[in-house]
């Protein structure tokens, strides 16, 4: 190792034996040292609906320990977090919520899609499911399984975390590299990713937020019960 | 149906029945049929008779049909046999006489309204609104007839027959008010969920705070209505056991047995006895698996979070018990119709003592951290209470109900998979309360136990499946041995299993409570419908109600207690 390595940041864990130069002093690059920063303390989010979070609670218990991985603490708040672990069937219903959660989540962010009803809709090809999240959001890391067995996700967190070592998220806003999953297979995903990202564009257009995220907390003005009526 | 009569011609053996002489006589002409199939009594009533016909059943001294259980509607699109397009099935469950019944009443096309049965039975709210949503049946009188499942963007009724399958419809944006609040009104509103760390996966409930104090709730549900009643219409009926095993997914295996039970009694076929042995351990040791997640992610959402990590390594030792016996850990697809998938490995029994010995282990000190622990017992006692006579009335199922002081199981009131060889008690509680709930789950966790030691002390040799060509598939050695039984394999693959026309609600007492399967079959390869009565849906329709007066913070306590499981809440 050269110190021409160094400067170019070839070797970016600071840990690295070669990296510390008599102990006191870290000769590195501000990228490297904050990518793994955010890779070994990841923060996620459950976004939990159905069996796979079974086995998510499996993965955070005991015996699986995701705290080895320094991704233990969960956060509720989509605010306080960085991993969205999606696990479950998203049916049409929870769409709009799984958008709003996922604009609240603060950049950068990534996306794990547990399971395959979450990555296909699997199974449940039917009037109410949607098929893949990537229909609404963009997806980093797609588990299959139904659900996926815990040494599963525990391979995905290390291929997030592998993710992050490796991409240029330190300098660029993230989701420019990302428009959406690859892969085709169901019928109308492009469709409906075209909606919502037009729906986003209208919005943006008037100076709005994407649609569910709250900008103030002004009262409701008119509660209209009769639009809710079937 | 095969079997209807006419009311004039209602065998005597019908009449002996108490519900149908009860109601031939106040009914006269508007009891269209009654039937008796595999031992279960149905009636069907003229439109205009509904309401009356269920206040008879409900209040008549010797029929006593308190327990409400279930109300579907069904859409007999192409089926020649039958009066009317739609009809509206009721079952009521009877705890002092221990029996079931279903009342049918036929529903046209052109009109199809039912009178509301909501002054009778509270639960019938929110089935009726179900109803309402899958296949526009209009109930009179309904307080709130709007969308229940799907979301406020769908059009058109899903479960109707004519409806394509795969048909969706994009939900911009969710129903933002659940509850009507003055604009004067200086309440605050607080919405829980549907993505809350203590909703226990997605469901919503919104409050109206006074203070502290909630003064109104409301909850919406169909957050996780994956349509498994209309998938299981386009599949056979080996193609339904994945299916089951998602709907309550904290104890996979006794849903998919619940399902197999229901097919038998419909085929009228028996599983082998090491076959009904192995599905009761099984089935106990889930139970004991759901109690655990239960208590255990109640708990963590009051602040504790020891007891969740001591059983979850009882459950990891569960879940491998499974795992050596069918390859995976959470959905097991283990059962078949007519027995087990295969036989259980060698050292099975062995591997449940040891497994046994952990799980109890760990419970042992979960139990030791809560039941007496100060803090546990001021946040559950007097916490959530539910009436007895208000249980009934929602339909409430299992723990919960036994909680608030109504003694039945169906394990041992209606024995299926030979429960009856076994001794256990039926614990049931005194005031109905979160602290009560959570007893009566812990010794119905010591039960489990106790019932599966009796199960391995006599577990029979003998075969795991039936040897019946038209429900099991032959075995693989004479499938490659001789053409015969290529040929059975063939057909069986390729026909399914083609069971006789009728209707059947198959009954077993899953972890959550009473789990029932109304299969409709018109003697095709696919269920003609399929409804399943999920317990944690009644459970969780009086929510709101148990709100009312108490502390936010409560709100938190109670709806852990009641287990509610999402995906066999929406289906």
């Amino acid at each position: 190792m050269g110190v021409f390595d160094i400067l170019k940041g070839k070797f970016v864990d600071p840990t690295y034996a070669g990296v510390h130069a008599g102990g006191d002093v870290i000769t590195t690059t501000v990228d490297a040292v904050v990518k793994w920063g955010r890779k070994s303390s990841i923060w996620p989010m459950p976004f939990g609906t159905a069996c796979c979070a079974i086995e998510f609670m499996a993965l955070t218990g005991s015996h699986y320990d995701l705290a080895r991985f320094g991704a233990e603490v969960l956060r509720f708040s989509p605010r306080q977090a960085d991993l969205m672990f999606v696990a479950g069937t998203i049916p049409d219903k929870l769409g709009p919520v799984l958008k709003t959660i996922y604009d609240q989540m603060p950049e950068p962010k990534w996306v794990i899609s547990m399971g395959v009803c979450a990555s296909s809709g699997g199974f449940y090809r039917s009037y109410h499911v949607m098929q893949g999240i990537d229909e609404l959001i963009p997806v980093d890391v797609y588990v299959p399984g139904c659900p996926p067995s815990p040494e599963g996700l525990v391979a995905a967190v290390m291929k997030i975390q592998e993710k992050i070592q490796t991409s240029k998220q330190a300098r660029e806003p993230q989701g420019a590299h990302r428009v959406g999953a690859n892969g085709e297979g169901m019928y109308d995903r492009r469709t409906r990713r075209a909606a919502w990202a037009a729906d986003d564009a209208e919005r943006r257009a008037a100076g709005q937020q994407p649609r569910g995220v709250l900008t103030d907390l002004k009262p409701e003005p008119e509660i209209d019960h009769g639009a809710h009526h079937g | 149906m095969a079997s209807a009569t006419l009311p004039a011609a209602l065998s005597p053996a019908l009449l002996e029945q108490p519900a149908v002489r009860v109601l031939s006589e106040a009914l006269g002409e508007n009891l269209l049929a009654a039937t008796d199939f595999r031992g279960e009594i149905a009636i069907t009533v003229e439109r205009k008779a509904w309401y009356k016909a269920v206040s008879l059943l409900r209040d008549h001294p010797e029929l006593e049909f308190k327990l409400f259980l279930d109300l579907c509607g069904v859409d007999f699109f192409d089926r020649e046999d039958q009066p009317e397009r739609f009809a509206v099935v009721l079952h009521l469950y009877s705890v002092s006489k221990k029996r079931h019944v279903r009342l049918r009443t036929p529903v046209p096309e052109s009109d199809p309204k039912v009178q509301t049965i909501i002054p009778l039975f509270k639960g019938a709210n929110w089935f009726e609104r179900e109803a309402w949503d899958m296949y526009g049946i209009v109930f009179d009188g309904h307080p709130n007839l709007i969308r229940l499942l799907t979301h406020d963007a769908f059009v058109g009724h899903p479960l109707r027959k004519d409806y394509p399958q795969g048909q969706r419809h994009v939900l911009k944006e969710p129903r933002k008010w659940l509850l009507q609040v003055p604009p004067e009104s200086e309440h605050m509103i607080v919405n829980l969920g549907p993505s809350h760390p203590a909703m226990h996966g997605c469901f919503r409930v919104q409050t109206l705070l006074d203070g502290e104090i909630v003064r109104d709730a409301e909850a919406e549900i169909g957050y996780m209505h994956r349509n498994f009643e209309k998938m299981a219409e386009a599949r056979t009926y080996w193609q339904v056991i994945p299916y089951t095993d998602r709907l309550n997914y904290c104890s996979s295996f006794m849903n998919g047995h619940g399902w197999a039970l229901a097919v038998e009694k419909l085929l009228g076929v028996q599983a082998p006895a090491r076959a009904e042995a192995v599905r009761v351990i099984l089935s106990e040791f889930s139970r004991i698996m759901d109690h655990f997640v239960c208590i255990s992610t109640n708990v963590v959402d009051l602040g504790a979070i020891t007891p969740f990590f001591v059983v979850f390594r009882g459950r990891e030792k569960i879940y491998e018990l499974l795992e050596s016996c069918c390859g995976a850990r959470l959905t097991v697809s283990y059962v078949r119709i007519g027995g087990l998938a295969q036989d259980v490995p060698d050292d099975f029994v062995p591997r449940c003592r040891e497994t046994l010995e952990f799980v109890m282990d760990a419970f042992k000190q979960m139990d030791e951290l809560l039941t007496r622990n100060i803090i546990f017992n001021n946040r559950f006692r007097d916490i959530g209470v539910l009436s007895k006579e208000d249980a009934l009335s929602y339909g409430w199922a299992g723990p919960c109900l036994r909680g608030s002081g109504v003694e039945t199981d169906v394990r041992r009131d209606a024995p299926y998979s030979g429960y009856d060889q076994y001794d256990f008690d039926v614990p049931v509680g005194t005031t109905g309360d979160c602290y009560d709930r959570y007893l009566v789950r812990i010794e119905e966790i010591r039960q489990s136990a106790r019932i599966i030691r009796q199960a391995l002390d006599k577990l029979p040799a003998g075969p795991v499946i039936v040897d019946d060509r038209k429900v099991a598939l032959p075995p693989k050695s004479e499938v490659y041995g001789n053409i015969e039984s290529l040929m059975n394999h063939f057909k069986l693959v390729y026909d399914g299993i083609l069971p006789p026309a009728g209707e059947v609600y198959g009954a077993t007492e899953g972890a959550n409570g009473e789990l029932g399967y109304y299969i409709v079959s018109d003697g095709g390869k696919h269920p003609y419908r399929l409804k399943v009565r999920p317990p944690c849906y009644n459970n969780y329709q009086a929510y709101p109600e148990m709100l009312k007066g108490g502390q936010i913070a409560d709100a938190i306590a109670i709806i852990g207690g009641l287990n509610v499981i999402a995906g066999e809440l929406d289906r």
